[in-house]
């Protein structure tokens, strides 16, 4: 590092604000952890009690509603992963004119109000005659999750020699078996996050779900319905404490597999 | 391709043709007007809803950018060895479920929730005088927004400040610029596209923005996205007048998506 960019002084101030923002960022999901375990009605705080997760793996609905959100996010995953792997592949690997368009096409749904994409699929599937249930839902989420998956197998299929998939050429695999032998394992690490990212993308997804969902509800949709009524609020919040610990270990998990995979490798 | 022809771009067309009456969600002679349009353009409450979802996006994205540019500067250039431990600590709340973020703040600023409830225990405020406002306001929509998307702000400023070359700076100061003068002349402009990219990043979502303010906001802190919801919704539904106010809000976004495009590198931020 270079002296000229941070003091000592300097660099002990930005090490207390850092610590600061993090508190602000975790102590909200921590007082969610300890009102998950308070025996008394919310809001006073006393005792300590399990009722609350009990109450929620009783409730019928809940598990419904988280069970939907599960399907939909596996069915989801899966499929933006399918495509995305195709579209990667079509803009690291190929030069056709019109690429920059077909990018930034493929780019758009992240920039898209998700809200105003929930009605515009709505009034498609109206004017089409499709009844909304779980597919509708997942084809909303395929759009605006494929975004992500491009961006993260993209740099990974940048980084791979393009030379190992020639020499397979030249050894006579045609184009699938080359993808199934060669590409496919190298970029499996880039597969598994995007999986992961538009697995929880979906299933945290609300404003185009509640458009499309039709009478069932997902667990997003649960919880908004929960969070208007007053007297579920602490079941709610034991919920809440489960899919929060379960995201992060994930996502912590993730992350810092990716890291060590990619350094083994060494690409 | 074909998967984003039919389910992205032909949903926005049909939304178009509903804001010039080709489509009618109510049987009934119809044909192309822009009747629709002419309505919204002449209504004061709209116009004084776009401007107020403005107002707020923009004081959120400008605060929470000013926030996160000390945190970035320290992950990327103080030094410190965990620094993608860190980056991780610091992104992984974004990561978790957007619905439960909000929950938890409705736990906090709840007339009857831990900060009232701490103002009573402390008698500073008697138990039948919370303070109010602070659910259901103005304020606890710009709070919670912030809250949410400070986290994500961080990663673009940090790419950009992690790619700035040192060298740069060394040479700053072999030529005696003062700490301040080389941050202002030289790490200051060089990750401007980075902050750039991250302020619009937040400000696009923010301006369509109507979970947060319908759970936290009450009627003060309404926003244009509730509008929209609203004309769709079960109570009184008007698609026609809801189709114009996404479209234009389509528009808006998509011209600032093309004015800030050259700052946009989203393939650089994900490489992180």
């Amino acid at each position: 590092m270079s002296t000229i960019a941070l003091s000592k002084n300097g660099a002990r101030v930005l090490r207390g604000f850092f610590a600061l923002v993090v508190a602000f960022l975790y102590a909200p999901i921590l007082i969610l952890v300890i009102f998950s375990f308070n025996d008394s009605d919310f809001p006073s705080l006393s005792g300590f009690t399990l009722r609350w997760y009990r109450q929620f793996i009783e409730n019928g609905d809940l598990r419904a509603a988280l069970w939907t959100s599960a399907i939909i996010a596996a069915l989801t995953s899966i499929g933006a992963v399918a495509l995305g792997v195709l579209s990667s592949i079509a803009l690291a690997r190929r030069f056709f004119r019109g690429k920059p368009v077909v990018s930034a096409l493929l780019l758009s749904p992240l920039v898209i109000p998700y809200l105003v994409f929930g009605i515009a699929l709505l009034l498609l599937f109206h004017q089409i005659g499709i009844s909304r249930g779980i597919p509708t839902v997942v084809i909303g989420h395929i759009v605006i999750t494929l975004p992500y998956t491009i961006l993260v197998l993209v740099p990974r299929l940048e980084q791979i020699e393009e030379a190992l998939e020639e020499a397979a050429y030249d050894l006579g695999a045609n184009r699938w078996v080359t993808f199934r032998l060669i590409t496919f394992p190298l970029i499996l690490p880039a597969v598994v996050s995007a999986l992961l990212i538009a697995f929880t993308a979906s299933f945290d997804e609300y404003a185009v779900a509640s458009f499309l969902v039709g009478t069932r509800s997902t667990f997003p949709i649960y919880l908004y319905s929960a969070l208007r009524f007053p007297s579920q609020l602490p079941q709610v919040i034991a919920v809440a404490v489960v899919v929060l610990l379960v995201s992060l270990t994930v996502v912590a998990a993730a992350e810092l597999g990716r890291r060590f995979v990619e350094s083994r490798v060494g690409v | 391709m074909a998967w984003l022809g039919v389910f992205f771009v032909a949903p926005i067309v049909i939304v178009a043709l509903y804001s010039f009456n080709v489509y009618t969600l109510f049987p009934g002679p119809h044909g192309f007007t822009l009747d629709a349009w002419h309505t919204v353009a002449g209504s004061g409450i709209y116009r004084h809803l776009f401007w107020k979802s403005i107002e707020m996006s923009l004081i959120v994205s400008i605060s929470i950018v000013v926030l996160a540019y000390p945190l970035a500067y320290y992950l990327a250039l103080s030094g410190t060895r965990r620094k993608y431990v860190l980056l991780l600590l610091l992104i992984a709340p974004f990561l978790t479920s957007y619905l439960l973020r909000v929950l938890a703040w409705k736990v906090i600023l709840g007339d009857q929730g831990v900060i009232n409830s701490f103002l009573v225990w402390t008698h500073l405020r008697a138990p039948e005088h919370p303070i109010s406002q602070l659910l259901y306001s103005r304020f606890a929509v710009m709070l919670v927004l912030a809250y949410i998307w400070l986290p994500f702000v961080a990663l673009p400023i940090f790419v950009a400040l992690e790619n700035l070359d040192q060298r740069l700076l060394e040479a700053a100061g072999d030529l005696y610029a003062s700490r301040w003068r080389a941050f202002v002349a030289v790490t200051l402009p060089l990750s401007l596209p980075g902050v750039i990219a991250a302020f619009f990043f937040v400000f696009i979502p923010t301006i369509g923005e109507f979970v947060t303010p319908s759970l936290v906001g009450g009627t003060g802190g309404y926003m244009y996205g509730n509008q929209i919801v609203d004309k769709f919704g079960a109570g009184f539904p008007d698609w026609e007048t809801g189709s114009v106010l996404a479209l234009f809000l389509i528009i808006v976004v998509a011209i600032l998506t093309a004015l800030f495009s050259r700052f946009l590198q989203p393939q650089r931020v994900a490489a992180e």
